[in-house]
C-alpha cells in the first residue's frame, strides 16, 4: 500500500475516531434516558438502549411544562433574532457604505463594546430591569439581548464585501433614499448574511443559561434550559428522567442546525477568516 | 404561594386550591420550587415583580428580619388570639426584635434517633427501642454502636456526610452562634465540639461521604446508611422517599445526646398581597391542630401545636416503622428541647463553617486548619456585614 | 497640478448657476444616524449605564431588597484580601489551561486530517460542530453522570481495567479535569472547522515550494503551517481566553442542587459562578458588582497578553506594519498618476 494511502486511512481513523467522542455522549444520554434508573445506578453499567424511553418522557411532561418552556424559549429566541437582525443589518449597512461624520467614532465605540464581558452588567441589568417591573416576563430576555454588537460587526464585514458600490450609486441615481437602498439593495444580498446570524443568534438565546436563570424568577414560566435544571434540582434522584427530559431539549435545536447546517457552518468558517 | 417540595400536606393544599375557608370566591395557586428555594424568594424580593403572596420560610427565618419590611404584621391581621395554640418556643421565633410578628409557625423539626433492625439484628443488638435508647444514650456510646454495626455489616454509615453530625449536634444545644444581645460566640466550646464530634465520626469511618442529594439518597436506597440521629422530616424525605422497600425495618428512639430540633418552618404574607386577610384565614386555617395533625401523615411534618399530638392520626402505629407509635419519640423531643436563639447573621456564621467540614470530609484537610479557616472567614464576613 | 486651464470652464459655468449654501452635512447623514441609533440607544441603556450603575453598586453593601449602604471601596478591600476570591481565578485559570491547551491542539490536529481527507467532509464538519449547539445544561448533565464518583460509566471502565475508581466529582482536580473536559468537547470542532478554513486559505504553490525544497511533514508543518497560520490561531485563543474566563454553567449544573455550587472546597468555583454565588445566593449586590469589575480587568489583561504572546515578535509586525506603508505609498502614487493621465 502507498505512503499515500496509508496517510488518508490514518486521518480517517483519526477523524472517525473523533466523530465517535463527539458523538458518544448523545448515545449515552439516549442510553440512560431509555432505561429505567436503577439500571443507570447497577455496576456494570447498562450499555444498551433500553425501552423505557417513552415511560420517561411521559414522566417529564408530567413534572414539567416542557411545552410551555419551549414555546417560551421559541419566543425569546425569534424575539432576540428578528430584533437583531433587523437593527443590526441597517446598522451594519450604514457603517460598511456610508460616509457620515462620526463615523468612525461610532464604530470605535462599537469595537469598544466588545471587550465588556456581559457578566459585568449582570447585577446592575437585574436591578435596572426590577424598575422597569419587568423582572420575570419575557421582556427581559428579549430586549437586553438585542443590543449585541457582536452582529453589527460581522454584518459589517459582510457587507463590505458583498455590497458593490455601483449597486448603491444606480439606486441613488433612481432617487432612493437611504432606506429604499437598504431594502433593494442591502437587503437581498445581504440574506446569506443574515442567514448565519439568524441562526447563530438563535441558537446561542436558545442555549442561554445565567441570564434566564437570574431573570426568569416566575417558576411557572421558566425557558428550556432552566426548565432543564429545575426537573434536576428537583427530580434529580430519578436519573433516567431526567436524562429524557435532556434529551427532548436536545432534540428540537439540532433538528432545526441540521438543516441548515452546512451553510452555516461554511459561513462561520469564512468569516472568521476576516478577522 | 411560594413553598418547596414536601413542606405542605397536599389534600389540604388541594382542598384550598378549591376555595379558601372564609373567603369562597378566593383560590390557593401554589406553586412547589424544587431547588435553590431561597435564592429564589430573595431573587424574586429584588426582582420587585411577580412575588408570591405568602412564601414558605424555613428555620433560618431569622435571617429575613432585616427586611420584615417586606412582610405584612401578622399581629395586625390578629394572629395575638392563636399564641396560645402552639409552642411557645416556637411562636417566638417568628416575632422581630421590633415585636413586629413576621411569622407563622408550621412544623417542627424534633430529633430522634433512626435505626434499620434489620442490620441491628445482625449485630446482635436488640431494637427494642427503650433498650436501644439505653444502649446509645450519648454520642460516644452511639459511636460505639456504629462501630459495631459496621463490624456487622461492612460499609455501613450512621451519617450521610459530616455535616449531618454537625448540624444535629448544634440542633441539641440551647445556644448557637450569636447571642441575643450581638455577641458572637459561634467560636466557643459548644461549637468546637460539634466541630470535633463530626470529625471524629467521620474519622472512625462511619460517614457515608455523600456531599450532594442524588448521593445521600443513594446511600439510604442501598443500605449503606443504617442509622441517623436526624430530624422528624428525614422520615420523609429519607427512608420512605428513598427506599420505600425497607418498609417495616425502621425504628425510632431517643436521640444521643438529648433532645434537639432541626428545621420546622413558618409562612409570611409579603407586603405583594393583595388581600392579606385573606392570606392569613388560609394560613391560621392551614396550621390549626387538627390540620397539622393531618400533614403528621403526609409528609411527615411534625406539628407545632401541642394539641395535635393527642390527635389519633398522629398516634397510630407506623407500618412503616414496623408498627411503632413514632410520635411518643418525636413529642418527647419536641417537649423536651431547650430553644436556642437565632440571628440574621447565623447563615453568615453557618455557611464557613459548614464548608470547612465538607472540605475535611472530602478534601482530607486538617481539622484545626479547617476551623481555624471557617473562624477567620467567619470573622471577615461579619466584620463586613456590620455583625461585629 | 495645473489650475488655469482646469478652471476656466467651471468658472464660465459658476456665473450661470446661482451659488448654494453648502449643505449641512450633518442632517444629510440623518438616515444613517436613524441606522444606528437603535443599536446605540439599546446599548446606552443595557450595555453602558450598567456597566456605570455597576460601578456605583460597588461602593455599597446592598442585599438587593433593602436599602443601599454606602461603603467606599470595602468591597474592594474585601476583594482582593478574599481567598475564595483569589481561588476562583486559580480555578478558572487551571480550568482554562486545561481546556484550551487540549482543544487547540486536537482542533488543529483535527482540521490537519479533515484538510487532506476528501471525502464524507461535510458529514465530519457537521458532526464535529453538533457539540457545539448542544445546550450545555443537558451536556452537563449527561457528563455529569459519565463522571460520577459512584456510579459513572467513566469509573465502571476505569475499574473494569484494573486502574480503579476515581473521584471526579469531589477532588480538587477530578472536578476540574471534568469541567475541562465539558468544555474542550463542546469547542474542538468549533475551533477546528476555523483553523481548516485557515488551512485552506494557504495556496498550495507554498506546499509545492517546501516539497521540492525536501522539507518533510513535520518541518513543513512547524515552520510553515503554524506561522501561516498565526492569525487564526491568535483569534481562536482570543476568543477561548474570553470564553474560558467566563465558564459558568458547567460548573453550576454540576453541582447546583446545594448552595455550594463550585463543589466540594470549591474547586470547581469559577469567577463568574462566584459573581452569581455573591450577588443572588448571599444576596450581596455590591460585592457581585465589585466582582464584575475583577473580571473585567482580568479579560482585558489576558487579551493583551494573548495578543502580544501570539500576535507575532515586534520585528515581523514591524516589518507587515511598513509594507502596509509601502503599499499604500505605492496606491496613492498610482491613483495621482491616473488623476493626471485623465487631465
Amino acid at each position: 500500500m502507498s505512503v499515500e494511502r496509508v496517510r488518508t486511512a490514518v486521518g480517517h481513523v483519526v477523524l472517525m475516531l473523533g466523530v465517535l467522542v463527539s458523538l458518544f455522549p448523545f448515545y449515552w444520554m439516549v442510553v440512560m434516558a431509555s432505561n429505567t434508573t436503577p439500571d443507570i445506578f447497577s455496576y456494570p453499567p447498562k450499555l444498551v438502549i433500553g425501552s423505557h424511553l417513552f415511560e420517561n418522557m411521559g414522566k417529564v411532561l408530567d413534572n414539567i411544562d416542557f411545552f410551555g418552556s419551549m414555546l417560551l424559549t421559541l419566543v425569546a429566541s425569534l424575539g432576540v433574532t428578528v430584533l437583531v437582525l433587523f437593527f443590526d443589518s441597517l446598522a451594519a449597512f450604514a457603517f460598511a457604505k456610508y460616509q457620515f461624520p462620526g463615523r468612525n467614532l461610532l464604530f470605535g465605540i462599537l469595537l469598544a463594546t466588545f471587550m465588556i464581558p456581559s457578566q459585568l452588567a449582570l447585577v446592575p441589568q437585574f436591578v435596572t430591569l426590577a424598575e422597569f417591573g419587568w423582572i420575570g416576563s419575557l421582556k427581559a430576555l428579549i430586549i437586553p439581548g438585542a443590543a449585541n454588537a457582536f452582529g453589527i460587526f460581522w454584518m459589517r464585514q459582510y457587507a463590505k464585501g458583498a455590497i458593490p458600490d455601483e449597486l448603491i450609486s444606480a439606486a441613488k441615481v433612481d432617487g432612493a433614499g437611504f432606506f429604499r437602498q437598504y431594502l433593494t439593495v442591502g437587503l437581498p444580498v445581504l440574506r446569506p448574511g443574515l442567514a448565519f446570524l439568524g441562526i447563530f443568534t438563535f441558537i446561542n438565546v436558545w442555549n442561554d443559561y445565567l441570564w434566564p436563570l437570574i431573570v426568569m424568577t416566575d417558576p411557572n414560566r421558566l425557558t428550556l434550559q432552566v426548565a432543564l435544571d429545575q426537573l434536576n434540582g428537583i427530580y434529580g434522584t430519578d436519573y433516567s428522567m431526567v436524562m429524557a427530559g435532556a434529551l427532548m431539549s436536545v432534540i428540537p435545536l439540532i433538528g432545526v442546525f441540521l438543516i441548515g447546517a452546512r451553510s452555516f457552518i461554511a459561513d462561520l468558517a469564512a468569516g472568521a477568516m476576516k478577522f | 404561594m411560594w413553598t418547596w417540595v414536601g413542606s405542605v400536606n397536599d389534600d389540604l393544599i388541594g382542598q384550598a386550591e378549591q376555595a379558601i375557608p372564609g373567603f369562597d370566591a378566593m383560590k390557593l395557586a401554589m406553586t412547589r420550587i424544587g431547588s435553590n428555594y431561597k435564592t429564589k424568594v430573595l431573587t424574586a424580593l429584588a426582582g420587585k415583580s411577580l412575588v408570591p403572596d405568602i412564601v414558605a420560610i424555613n428555620d433560618d427565618v431569622a435571617t429575613y428580619f432585616p427586611n420584615a419590611d417586606q412582610f405584612h404584621d401578622l399581629f395586625e391581621l390578629g394572629a395575638k388570639d392563636l399564641e396560645k395554640d402552639f409552642l411557645p418556643w416556637k411562636w417566638k421565633l417568628g416575632i422581630t426584635p421590633q415585636n413586629k410578628m413576621m411569622a407563622y409557625p408550621m412544623d417542627t423539626g424534633p430529633t430522634a434517633l433512626f435505626y434499620r433492625s434489620d442490620i441491628l439484628t445482625k449485630a446482635g443488638v436488640d431494637i427494642d427501642p427503650a433498650a436501644v435508647a439505653e444502649l446509645a444514650p450519648d454520642w460516644d456510646a452511639y459511636i460505639a454502636l456504629g462501630k459495631k454495626l459496621k463490624q456487622a455489616v461492612p460499609g455501613s454509615a450512621i451519617t450521610d456526610n459530616i455535616s449531618g453530625i454537625f448540624d444535629y449536634r448544634m440542633a441539641q444545644q440551647p445556644k448557637r452562634y450569636m447571642t441575643e444581645d450581638g455577641q458572637y460566640i459561634g467560636d466557643q466550646d459548644h461549637v468546637r465540639q460539634a466541630f470535633d464530634l463530626a470529625v471524629r465520626v467521620v474519622k472512625e469511618g462511619l460517614s457515608a461521604n455523600a456531599q450532594n442529594s442524588t448521593d445521600k439518597n443513594a446511600v439510604v436506597t442501598n443500605g449503606k446508611l443504617v442509622a441517623y440521629n436526624a430530624a422528624v422530616w428525614w422520615a420523609q424525605l429519607g427512608p420512605k422517599n428513598a427506599a420505600p422497600k425497607t418498609k417495616g425495618l425502621w425504628r425510632v428512639t431517643a436521640a444521643p445526646g438529648g433532645a434537639g430540633n432541626r428545621g420546622g418552618s413558618f409562612l409570611a404574607i409579603t407586603k405583594y398581597c393583595k388581600n392579606p386577610e385573606a392570606a392569613f384565614a388560609f394560613i391560621s386555617w392551614l396550621e390549626s391542630a387538627k390540620n397539622q395533625a393531618q400533614a403528621f401523615l403526609d409528609p411527615v411534618l411534625f406539628p407545632s401545636t401541642p394539641a395535635s399530638y393527642t390527635d389519633p392520626k398522629l398516634a397510630a402505629p407506623d407500618p412503616f416503622f414496623g408498627g411503632q407509635k413514632i410520635v411518643d419519640v418525636f413529642a418527647e423531643s419536641a417537649k423536651k428541647y431547650p430553644g436556642a436563639f437565632f440571628s440574621p447573621y447565623d447563615s453568615i456564621v453557618g455557611t464557613p463553617i459548614g464548608k470547612e467540614l465538607v472540605n475535611v470530609e472530602a478534601s482530607g484537610k486538617d481539622p484545626d486548619v479547617a476551623w481555624a479557616d471557617a473562624q477567620h472567614q467567619v470573622e471577615r464576613e461579619l466584620t463586613r456585614a456590620g455583625a461585629i | 497640478m495645473a489650475v488655469t486651464s482646469k478652471t476656466a470652464p467651471v468658472a464660465v459655468t459658476a456665473t450661470a448657476i446661482p451659488a448654494e449654501k453648502p449643505p449641512n452635512k450633518y442632517r444629510q447623514a440623518l438616515p444613517q444616524y436613524l441606522a444606528v441609533s437603535p443599536f446605540f440607544i439599546l446599548f446606552a441603556v443595557f450595555g453602558a449605564f450598567p456597566v456605570l450603575f455597576s460601578i456605583w453598586i460597588s461602593f455599597h453593601s446592598w442585599d438587593g431588597i433593602g436599602p443601599m449602604t454606602w461603603v467606599g471601596l470595602e468591597q474592594y478591600r474585601y476583594l482582593l484580601s478574599d481567598a475564595t476570591f483569589w481561588q476562583t481565578i486559580g480555578n478558572t485559570l487551571i480550568i482554562w489551561v486545561l481546556s484550551t491547551v487540549p482543544m487547540l491542539l486536537l482542533a488543529l490536529v483535527i482540521a490537519n486530517a479533515l484538510h487532506n481527507a476528501t471525502r464524507l467532509r461535510t458529514f465530519y464538519r457537521i458532526a464535529y460542530f453538533i457539540p457545539n449547539v448542544t445546550s450545555v445544561v443537558a451536556i452537563t448533565l449527561v457528563f455529569g453522570s459519565i463522571f460520577s464518583n459512584n456510579f459513572g460509566l467513566l469509573n465502571a471502565f476505569l475499574q473494569s481495567i484494573g486502574v480503579g475508581q476515581v473521584e471526579w466529582l469531589t477532588s480538587p482536580w477530578g472536578i476540574k479535569i471534568a469541567i475541562a473536559t465539558i468544555v474542550t468537547w463542546r469547542w474542538v470542532g468549533y475551533n477546528a472547522i476555523i483553523y481548516l478554513a485557515g488551512l485552506q486559505a494557504i495556496s498550495a504553490d507554498v506546499y509545492e515550494a517546501a516539497k521540492v525544497d525536501g522539507a518533510s511533514p513535520r518541518q513543513t508543518f512547524w515552520r510553515i503551517t503554524v506561522p501561516m497560520m498565526r492569525p487564526v490561531i491568535l483569534f481562536t485563543a482570543v476568543t477561548s481566553t474570553i470564553g474560558g474566563l467566563q465558564i459558568f454553567t458547567e460548573s453550576r449544573v454540576l453541582f447546583g442542587d446545594t448552595n455550594n455550587i463550585g463543589g466540594p472546597g470549591d474547586a470547581g468555583l469559577t469567577i463568574v459562578s462566584y459573581l452569581y454565588q455573591s450577588a443572588f445566593i448571599k444576596n450581596q449586590f455590591g460585592y457581585g458588582a465589585a466582582i464584575g469589575w475583577a473580571l473585567f480587568i482580568l479579560i482585558v489583561l489576558f487579551s493583551i497578553i494573548n495578543w502580544r504572546l501570539i500576535g507575532g515578535t515586534d520585528d515581523e509586525r514591524l516589518t507587515r506594519r511598513a509594507a502596509r506603508r509601502v503599499e499604500r505609498r505605492i496606491a496613492a502614487q498610482n491613483a495621482k498618476r491616473e488623476a493626471a493621465d485623465v487631465r
